[in-house]
């Protein structure tokens, strides 16, 4: 099954894009993944000798059982009871889902949600986009953390020293201590708390210091954002809180800020960013300064890699330029000082959170003295952060501790065993907090409470249940409530009553979804330190530079897991990393460099050794990273936690002291190796060139000229006219049709956060495969993100002494060099992102190719699997060169989660136990039992959205517009027309639908519609100069076409290219550029 | 001799009876694992023996005075034991054949009513787009209000879906006589015929029914 690739759409000059570095040095290994249609073992059932022909021979018998079985039951269906309301609810109708206004609270806000409910489960999670500001996104967190409600790890009982109790009895032990504490002020009480935004808490922890005065409120955050608003309140001389408007600068500046990945908020961060380089004409222009590779960075147009010790000298640079001094470093700093004065008034300098104060001030100083502060820099009152320093926790003095969420036990490595101290936790899983607390209580989802939340933006939304807690767990407010002694508990009474406000107001607050704002942000601020003061700071804080002997490390949040919350979430576990494409695991991230110097490759395990500490990881080569700079994810390495997140990465945790960036690491090589599943080579689109970039100056020529510059021409001609034998039946219906759909995918605006992915696996019942089968190819998502490496050939060229300008990137494609793959040019680079999923070609590959006609087109242009009528031929598939197509090997959705991380079936196939039952004698009893136990399978049938097929093994799946969206909106239309012609969904109307995926952008790259309209918005973006189809030259006539990347360099740069990102399209299409 | 002469017909016989086996099996799945054999004429027996004949048929009631999600969701409910006492706290009200229907409405628990009409996860089907759309209830479920149990009347196969989604010209009619089963164009049958031939017409027309066949239609 291997694939010829001497085809005509791969590039014969000019740049590449590649996706990992085995794929550019074009390693044996990758060479091999590409070749074979699917990759090895991906074909094969089992890893230890089982073969699929062995497989067919032994369950031949079961067959023939489940023939008997037939026989026996009748062919009758079984009888199957409907069973309405005693007393029937008003303005309920049973099928039609219900909407919910809520929101899920962060650290430093909340996100405004509507959440879909279908017969009182809730089933999908989507932005408020009433929401003042919003357009109704979220992030990849909010969308995944539906999972965590079904989650049947999740804490279900009310624990003390580990025996299960009755809530009666967790509730009088808790009134027993509001009643013991009361009697003394709360003298030995400690609280340990995550931040929070809600005012009822706020309220509740000043009843409780009211009438505990002695007690003591701590509060930590593994993943701590409290540095800016710190920093700002340091820097202005009163307690203000930033907000960064990127929408509102020309030119930004990022100081180590992953402010599109990392740093909280980023979804907001995105919709303002994307916002503001949307057009080519009023386009911003991003210079980053960082030592990893993050999002932000791969969105960047020019980027300077530092060791994070360094960004702090930079910036001071910057800053002494922008005061007036002469320019002391030459290049990079300079220019981009001079593009930042060049601007002034409309700059935005942002430092990262793991950054320390010194940065920050320098941040702020120089957006002061460009006069940007208050228009790019938005600062807002905020509530002064007097928590204790959590280093005053003395445990010998605190006789009871209460243990608010969090998990303090695995991020601090952390364990008050002290005999005297009773500890009390509240948390959502039995975790490794849990095992430390005398007293357990389970934590209510926030889909199951009542609760409040202030946004980022200073407004209070409601957080309102939308389902009883599932095993009765306990909501925080009633917790905390309870603690306090208050006479009123119930959790909804106490929202209530923080609330206040007529019975109208409160009203209209949970049906918006939010509550009227009234903060106004601060405009007259001044810096309260003078510059010197500033650069003394600064010179203070000696960082040394990082060394192969003293190696700096980056401790960052990361992208799936958060600080560990997330661990037993399969959806996140699952989703490819944003820049690294790893799933179930994390990496110790290095440069090649780096790792050329340590004598060390990917998958190799080391021990880190920090300051006395030392953990185990396996390392991965990041291109793009800072030298000696290793990157560890927090958050892995779970000891105590459920079925999906057992095993899963190694716990940085444990060489973590409170500081992101730590210096004085070495590492050492322990012999053994490790198998990463990284998806970066999956689904290759074998060098073709699937991405388009232009300069902005390229896109504003082609804007003005009206004139197409991404579109692919055929060999360089107009495409011919192909008259086929067999008509394509799409052409006749597509007459009568009332629509025709279509979709676009800003590249430009597309930072590759990954939310789409999850939202697409949430509304469309993609199962979770485990990491043993991602490794093999096999994960199931609709929707992939293709990140794409450039780099600069000329500099690649110099580098390598080739300077011919006829230089044949093909033989640099097929050579194996071991020095290139080390070269340091490669740690360059820049990235692009594309959203990949199915293009739905008017001229379908895949159609022809189906034995079975299971895959067709209907009238309005969507390409349909029939999954009943296909038979796993897997032609498709093989058949689709945009490689979209999803075949399910092995039940996922039956599969038991704790089957995710070994091989399948690593044990006997029959022998096999669930619950302490042969899988065969499960089978035989109930065929739909499968392998998960029973608490599983009732969790996970709760959590599937009703309106789409769940796909069994053997059926090929791919996206599909979401055709479910599509049809209830028709529906609906259809069913208000009633007897009138009025069936036809327009944008005038609003009733267009919109796709999971469009619905959760947050930075609405993605646009869908109606193409036949030339009036949609689609049509519109479809007809601008920069729209372009994937392979456009096979003629697929693909109905999801791109909006090319516009980079928006500056000339003066000495990283600038012309014409840069264009050739290799050109070289590919042979076509005359746009402008020449 | 080993054979006996009679043997040379041996295979021409053998051959027959094969081919009668094989084409009586070949019928009777074609006959008897069909839908129409399998699902139609389907009847089980209810908890409460509730009549439509009596109620549908008898008194007039509308289909959508019980099934009021009818024309709102995909799902034509099934009416909450509180809805049958608002007539049944008045009439029959110590009838012991209503007692599971008192109870339920008085303790707000389900009567287990057995489904008889059910098409396949895969397929789905919505009521409020068919009915308010000029397509009767007797198309799929025939003359309910003639039935004193409820039984399964059409097939409910893909053919039968497919038959009026390839031609709804034979069976939509005024919005307003969906849930009228007795209702035709006029009593002389071939008049009423060629009204509904015309009239359908318009409709398929004015209302622009797109007669989807396609897979998307009803599997997602």
């Amino acid at each position: 099954m291997k694939n010829n690739l001497n085809n005509s759409s791969e590039p014969v000059t000019g740049r590449r894009y590649w996706r990992s570095l085995d794929e550019l040095a074009d390693q044996p290994e990758f060479k091999d993944w590409l070749h074979r249609e699917f990759p090895v073992g991906a074909s094969e059932l089992v890893e230890d000798g089982q073969s699929r022909r062995h497989f067919l021979k032994i369950m031949s018998a079961s067959f023939a059982f489940a023939g008997v079985a037939t026989l026996g039951t009748g062919c009758r269906r079984p009888e199957e009871k409907l069973q309405p309301f005693g007393q029937q609810p008003e303005n309920y109708t049973f099928g039609d889902s219900q909407y919910f206004a809520t929101a899920m609270p962060t650290r430093i806000g909340a996100i405004p949600l509507v959440v879909k409910s279908y017969e009182g489960r809730p089933v999908k999670i989507e932005g408020n986009a009433l929401y003042p500001g919003s357009n109704g996104s979220t992030d990849r967190y909010a969308q995944a953390s539906i999972l965590d409600l079904y989650d049947p790890d999740r804490a279900r009982h009310f624990r003390h020293d580990g025996k299960t109790v009755s809530r009666e009895d967790a509730f009088s032990f808790l009134d027993g201590l509001a009643k013991k504490f009361a009697a003394h002020g709360g003298e030995g009480l400690g609280f340990l708390a995550e931040s929070s935004t809600s005012p009822s808490r706020l309220r509740l922890q000043k009843t409780i210091a009211q009438k505990f005065p002695k007690a003591r409120w701590f509060t930590h955050d593994a993943i701590d954002s409290g540095i800016h608003q710190r920093a700002a309140t340091y820097a202005f001389g009163q307690s203000v809180r930033p907000v960064f408007n990127f929408d509102k600068a020309k030119v930004i500046l990022s100081l180590d800020a992953d402010f599109l990945g990392g740093e909280d908020d980023a979804h907001n961060h995105i919709r303002r960013f994307a916002a503001g380089r949307k057009s080519a004409e009023a386009m911003s222009r991003l210079y980053v300064v960082e030592s990893l590779f993050t999002l932000t960075g791969a969105s960047a147009d020019h980027r300077l890699r530092q060791p994070a010790a360094l960004v702090g000298k930079v910036a001071a640079e910057i800053l002494a330029q922008v005061m007036g001094g002469p320019a002391s470093l030459a290049g990079w700093v300079a220019e981009c000082a001079k593009d930042l004065i060049a601007n002034r008034g409309n700059v935005l300098v942002v430092a990262g959170q793991r950054q320390s104060l010194e940065v920050h001030l320098l941040a702020h100083a120089i957006n002061t003295a460009l006069e940007s502060t208050g228009k790019t820099v938005s600062l807002f009152p905020a509530a002064e952060q007097n928590a204790p320093d959590l280093a005053q926790l003395d445990l010998s003095a605190t006789d009871t501790l209460i243990i608010l969420g969090g998990n303090p036990a695995y991020q601090l490595n952390w364990s008050p065993k002290s005999k005297s101290t009773t500890v009390v936790r509240f948390g959502y899983y039995e975790d490794e907090s849990a095992a430390l607390a005398n007293w357990h209580f389970p934590a209510a989802h926030y889909l199951e409470s009542w609760g409040d939340a202030t946004t980022t933006d200073g407004v209070v939304v409601p957080v309102q249940p939308l389902i009883q807690p599932l095993f009765g767990a306990l909501n925080e407010l009633e917790f905390l409530a309870r603690v306090a002694g208050e006479t009123q508990t119930s959790a909804h009474e106490v929202v209530r009553t923080t609330f206040g406000g007529s019975e109208e107001t409160w009203k209209k607050f949970l049906f918006n979804g939010f509550a009227a704002s009234s903060i106004e942000s601060i405009s007259d601020v001044r810096l309260a330190h003078s510059v010197a003061e500033l650069n003394q700071l600064l010179a203070a804080n000696n960082s040394v530079l990082p060394s192969a002997s003293n190696l700096n490390v980056i401790f960052y949040r990361d992208a799936k897991v958060d600080d560990g919350r997330y661990a037993n979430n399969g959806w996140m576990q699952e989703l490819p990393e944003p820049v690294t494409k790893m799933t179930w695991d994390n990496a110790v991230l290095m440069s090649r460099k780096t790792a050329r110097e340590l004598g060390v490759a990917n998958g190799d395990m080391v021990e880190i050794s920090l300051n006395g500490r030392t953990v185990k990881g396996p390392i991965w080569t990041q291109p793009g990273m800072a030298d000696y700079t290793l990157g560890l994810a927090l958050g892995y390495g779970r000891e105590r936690v459920g079925r999906v997140g057992a095993g899963v990465g190694f716990n940085a945790y444990k060489i973590f002291s409170g500081s992101y960036i730590a210096s004085g690491a070495t590492i050492k090589k322990t012999g053994e190796t490790y198998v990463l599943a990284c998806t970066q080579d999956h689904w290759s689109m074998e060098g073709r060139p699937a991405v388009r970039e232009f300069n902005r100056a390229e896109a504003l020529e082609a804007e003005e000229k009206h004139e197409p510059i991404a579109e692919e021409k055929f060999h360089g001609k107009e495409p011919p006219v192909i008259k086929s034998l067999y008509p394509n039946p799409l052409d006749e219906a597509k007459k009568t049709a009332l629509h025709q759909w279509g979709m676009t995918v800003d590249l430009n605006a597309c930072v590759g956060c990954g939310t789409c992915v999850v939202a697409c696996q949430s509304e469309n019942n993609i199962p979770i495969v485990g990491k043993d089968q991602v490794k093999r190819g096999r994960e199931m998502h609709w929707l992939r993100i293709d990140r794409y490496f450039t780099t600069d050939p000329t500099r690649k060229n110099q580098k390598r002494g080739i300077l011919s300008p006829t230089f044949d990137p093909r033989s640099d494609m097929n050579q194996s060099d071991e020095n290139q793959q080390f070269a340091e040019w490669i740690d360059d680079v820049q990235a692009v992102n594309q959203p990949m999923m199915c293009s739905h070609c008017e001229s379908a590959p895949c159609e022809n190719v189906c034995p079975v006609a299971a895959t067709v087109h209907d009238q309005e242009g969507l390409n349909v699997m029939a999954y009943n009528r296909c038979i796993g031929t897997r032609y498709c598939s093989n058949n689709c060169p945009y490689k979209v197509r999803r075949f399910n090997y092995l039940d996922f959705n039956k599969r038991p989660l704790t089957e995710l991380k070994g091989t399948v079936y690593s044990t006997a196939m029959f022998g096999h136990k669930t619950e302490g039952e042969l899988d065969i004698v499960r089978w035989w009893r109930d065929p739909n039992s499968g392998m998960r136990s029973e608490d599983e399978w009732d969790l996970i049938k709760l959590s599937k959205n009703p309106d789409v097929t769940v796909r069994m093994r053997g059926v090929m799946e791919k996206c599909t517009y979401c055709t479910q969206r599509i049809e209830h909106a028709k529906i609906s239309q259809k069913a208000k027309a009633g007897g009138s012609g009025d069936v036809r969904l327009t944008e005038a109307a609003g009733n267009i639908p919109k796709t999971a995926c469009q619905q959760a952008c947050p930075a609405g790259a993605i646009v869908f519609g109606d193409v036949s309209d030339a009036n949609s918005a689609v049509s519109k973006l479809k007809a601008t100069p920069l729209n372009y189809a994937v392979l456009g030259d096979l003629l697929t006539k693909p109905r999801t076409t791109y909006l090319a990347r516009i980079r928006n360099p500056n000339p003066a740069m000495p990283d600038y290219h012309e014409p840069f990102s264009t050739e290799e399209y050109q070289s590919q299409s042979l076509t005359k550029k746009g402008h020449s | 001799m080993i054979f006996p002469k009679w043997t040379n017909s041996l295979p021409l016989v053998i051959g027959l009876i094969a081919a009668l086996a094989g084409g009586g099996v070949a019928a009777g799945v074609a006959v008897y694992l069909t839908p129409k054999y399998t699902r139609a004429g389907y009847q089980p027996v209810q908890p409460v023996p509730f009549s439509h004949k009596i109620h549908a048929g008898q008194l007039g009631m509308d289909c959508r005075f019980c099934h009021n999600g009818v024309e709102k969701s995909w799902f034509a409910n099934l009416p909450g034991a509180s809805t049958c006492m608002n007539c049944h706290n008045q009439v029959l009200k110590d009838d012991p054949r209503l007692q599971i229907v008192r109870d339920s409405a008085a303790n707000n628990t389900p009567i287990p009513w057995v489904q008889v009409h059910k098409v396949p996860d895969y397929v789905y089907f919505n009521h409020s787009v068919h009915v308010r759309r000029g397509m009767s209830c007797v198309e799929c479920h025939g003359r309910i209000d003639q039935m004193e149990e409820v039984r399964h009347d059409k097939s409910l196969s893909m053919s039968f879906c497919l038959d009026c989604h390839r031609n709804p010209t034979a069976a939509i009619r005024p919005v307003d006589k969906v849930t009228k089963l007795d209702w035709q164009w006029s009593t002389n049958s071939a008049e009423a015929a060629k009204l509904q031939e015309v009239n359908g017409k318009k409709f398929v027309h004015d209302w622009k029914v797109e007669s989807l066949q396609s897979c998307s239609a009803c599997h997602r």
